[in-house]
């Protein structure tokens, strides 16, 4: 082992933290840098990890020796007589991680400081690779996202705990441009490795996943005669059969429902439904011209010309907004088959970018809906091969833009099932990635059931206090660091790993779709020499033969 | 045995002597102290005769006594005759030294380090330390470099304590290991930080 980097001073400021003094010479302890130090636990000598959260400078030179910059203040420090080595002192505080057991394959906390004066040392990087993943690189369910981000390139590595993942739900909160799509594009890969072989669905509102169907190509994931698979479904390929809505969805995606025209809605829905039943034995089968010919019939079952005015506005909202048929996600009939969906060792990225922000959260809706009831039903027995709620794998599910369909102090058709899947997902195998900017839109309790965290650069003081908030596993400390991250670098804590890391995340296999289009790029070509020329030309209505047909074939 | 350098003359208290330096009248030619000998800063040991061991001590102040200081009346011989016509009088001026006592070194060779509980009398020879024993005052019961006398040195209000501490701090670190002067440059930088950046604000 190398020289001790510093001496313990003592206890800390708050529980579990201690300060030391380091002249830190080689400038290597970062904030977030992992030191450890030694104790005796039953005999057997223990190395405890702690994190360092704080440095602050307790001996410096007077400011006015750096007055003139064009002087070293180390000169001017020598020619008033000071010729000792240590013009710069820090004490760092530290939180203890704790010693790990490998038997309980965790951190204990020794729940008491260092004593005064015990020797610091930097971790090394094959102490730090063995505790602080959960998982070996390449092991079965290791996700290798990158490296410790205090250490050189690759040198520690960090692989997450993808089982864990899944079970205990993932977030991804960053800032617009922190690079959150980059990241969710790395975990999609190693999920898709050969050790892995996940079952994956993204929902991508904005299609920034198109380029995930590089995932076939990516080599670096081939593996035993095994090559991961991608399905990019642009709206309209994935079908949505109309009678898996429910009365709370068709209320929420038609516009500007009255209270009587949800009275209506009511009704016909429980006749549709009741129609469905008679016809194929289940509730769900009803059509949209099912449900209209129930709304014109209670429209004129009423007496009421007001209730029949509600009927006919309740048809006019139905028929312009719950579109069925060729091109649309809507069908009487048709849904895509959950297993083409999510089957393992593929990603299917649904991509939502033209549809309507209240169409995109029932169709999440339902499709989480059936997602969770098909788990449920095929993991208690109740189903079997062939039917269309059988899927018998767990899954996971990706929601790229998560506060819009999980907002925070409003309850739309999305957060109940959200929620239900947080909360019993794990028992089922679905487990949700939600990822977002607005961490302060999100839903708290949403937020708070994601187990593992990977959070990247956040500004907003709003988005950082509800961080601060949801996500208890991780240190004030550490969360300070947020606004001072910079792009690919994440703080990965929770379940998936063993405490919480500063982490650069990895390039990725495949191409990056998610950054921002460069306008001046666009504005420069658009210009361009040739392209100016070429417009000239096509607007110039002589010289075309088309356009002149046209202008003669006004008469 | 080291030089001897002079003798007790007077204690301003428990651990504060003055010693009044040999002149070239009082030892032998070869024997009169040099101003090397009582620099700032030097180990020195007093005798308290009998059973009683030895006092150690550092010098940290230099005076001189010079009777003729202030007196501007005529003289019957000029200056240079003085020698012949007044000896006496030349041997009035003397050297004496500020020692602040920091250990004592019982008969049987027991050391120990800070306010001595046993204190000199007038006369008791002051000598030099050899190297050598200047080490072993430093070696602690556990074999490692041992300054328990540091911080009643500090605690002085002289202003020349902290240069003198610096001297000694230096000539110390001449007679040691490598691993004993990384220990003592420790004390050394932070002395060294205290008396020459932080009096021009440097944060302590």
């Amino acid at each position: 082992m190398s020289q001790p980097l510093g001496r313990a001073k003592g206890p800390g400021p708050r529980p579990h933290t201690f300060l030391f003094v380091s002249a830190d010479a080689d400038q290597t302890l970062k904030i977030g840098e992992f030191v450890v130090y030694p104790v005796r636990v039953d005999g057997r000598e223990q190395q405890v990890l702690a994190r360092i959260n704080e440095r602050e400078a307790i001996r410096l030179y007077p400011d006015g020796f750096s007055a003139d910059p064009t002087v070293d203040p180390n000169r001017i420090a020598a020619m008033v007589g000071y010729s000792g080595r240590t013009s710069e002192l820090f004490q760092m505080t530290a939180e203890v991680i704790g010693y790990y057991d490998e038997a309980l394959g965790d951190f204990v906390n020794p729940r008491i400081p260092p004593r005064v004066g015990t020797p610091i040392w930097l971790a090394d990087n094959a102490y730090l690779s063995h505790v602080l993943s959960r998982r070996r690189v390449d092991e079965q369910g290791a996700g290798s996202m990158g490296w410790l981000l205090s250490r050189p390139r690759g040198e520690v590595p960090v692989a997450i705990d993808l089982a864990a993942v899944v079970s205990t739900h993932l977030a991804i909160i960053a800032s617009t441009g922190a690079g959150k799509s980059y990241t969710a594009s790395v975990l999609i890969e190693e999920m898709l490795r050969p050790t892995t072989r996940a079952a994956i669905l993204i929902i991508d509102p904005h299609g920034e996943y198109s380029t995930l169907n590089e995932i076939p190509n990516a080599r670096e994931l081939y593996g035993d005669g095994y090559r991961p698979e991608a399905r990019i479904y642009a709206p309209g390929d994935v079908r949505i059969r109309v009678g898996t809505l429910e009365q709370g969805d068709l209320r929420y995606l038609l516009p500007n429902v009255s209270e009587r025209m949800s009275y209506v809605l009511g009704r016909a829905y429980r006749t549709a439904e009741a129609a469905s039943r008679r016809r194929c034995g289940e509730a769900d089968r009803w059509t949209r011209a099912e449900l209209e010919d129930a709304i014109e019939k209670e429209g004129e079952n009423e007496a009421d010309s007001f209730d029949r005015g509600s009927a006919n506005a309740l048809l006019w909202r139905l028929r312009s907004t719950v579109r069925t048929g060729a091109g649309h996600i809507f069908d009487d009939q048709e849904q895509t088959p959950l297993e083409e969906l999510l089957r393992p060792g593929r990603v299917s990225v649904m991509q939502l970018s033209q549809v309507d922000s209240r169409e995109q959260q029932v169709i999440v809706a339902a499709l989480l809906r059936r997602i969770f009831t098909a788990r449920l039903r095929t993991k208690n027995g109740q189903v079997d091969e062939g039917d269309e709620f059988y899927l018998p794998y767990p899954v996971f599910i990706l929601i790229e833009e998560a506060h819009n369909f999980a907002p925070s102090g409003e309850d739309i058709v999305t957060t109940g099932i959200l929620k239900k899947i947080l909360a019993e997902g794990r028992k089922f195998g679905v487990g949700v990635g939600l990822i977002s900017q607005r961490p302060g839109k999100l839903d708290s309790d949403v937020l708070s059931q994601c187990n593992t965290q990977f959070l990247m650069r956040i500004v907003n003081p709003v988005d950082q206090s509800k961080v601060r908030e949801g996500v208890e596993a991780v240190g004030r400390e550490l969360l300070d660091e947020l606004p001072a991250l910079t792009k690919g670098q994440a703080i990965i804590s929770g379940a998936a790993v063993n405490t919480p890391m500063l982490c650069q995340i990895r390039p990725r296999y495949t191409t990056h779709g998610g950054a921002g289009a460069d306008a001046p790029e666009e504005w420069v070509r658009y210009m361009g020499g040739s392209n100016v020329a070429r417009r000239q030309r096509e607007s110039a209505p002589l010289q075309q033969p088309g356009r002149r047909a046209r202008l003669f074939k006004s008469e | 045995m080291g030089l001897s350098l002079g003798k007790v003359v007077k204690a301003d208290s428990h651990i504060h002597y003055l010693c009044q330096i040999y002149g070239r009248h009082e030892v032998k030619a070869d024997s009169v102290p040099q101003p090397h000998h009582y620099a700032l800063g030097n180990f020195v040991q007093i005798g308290l005769g009998g059973e009683n061991g030895l006092i150690i001590g550092l010098i940290y102040d230099t005076m001189l006594l010079n009777p003729d200081f202030g007196n501007l009346g005529p003289r019957l011989s000029p200056e240079h005759e003085l020698k012949i016509f007044a000896p006496d009088y030349l041997n009035e001026r003397a050297v004496l030294v500020r020692i602040a006592a920091v250990g004592h070194v019982a008969p049987s060779g027991e050391i120990f380090q800070g306010v001595p509980r046993l204190a000199a009398s007038s006369d008791a020879e002051v000598r030099e330390m050899s190297p050598a024993q200047i080490r072993e005052f430093h070696r602690g019961s556990d074999g490692g470099l041992h300054l328990a006398y540091l911080p009643v040195l500090l605690r002085q209000t002289d202003p020349l304590i902290y240069d003198m501490v610096q001297m000694m701090l230096g000539q110390l670190a001449g007679l040691l290991s490598e691993a004993q002067r990384a220990e003592l440059d420790v004390i050394s930088d932070e002395l060294l930080w205290r008396t020459q950046i932080g009096p021009l604000g440097g944060t302590q």
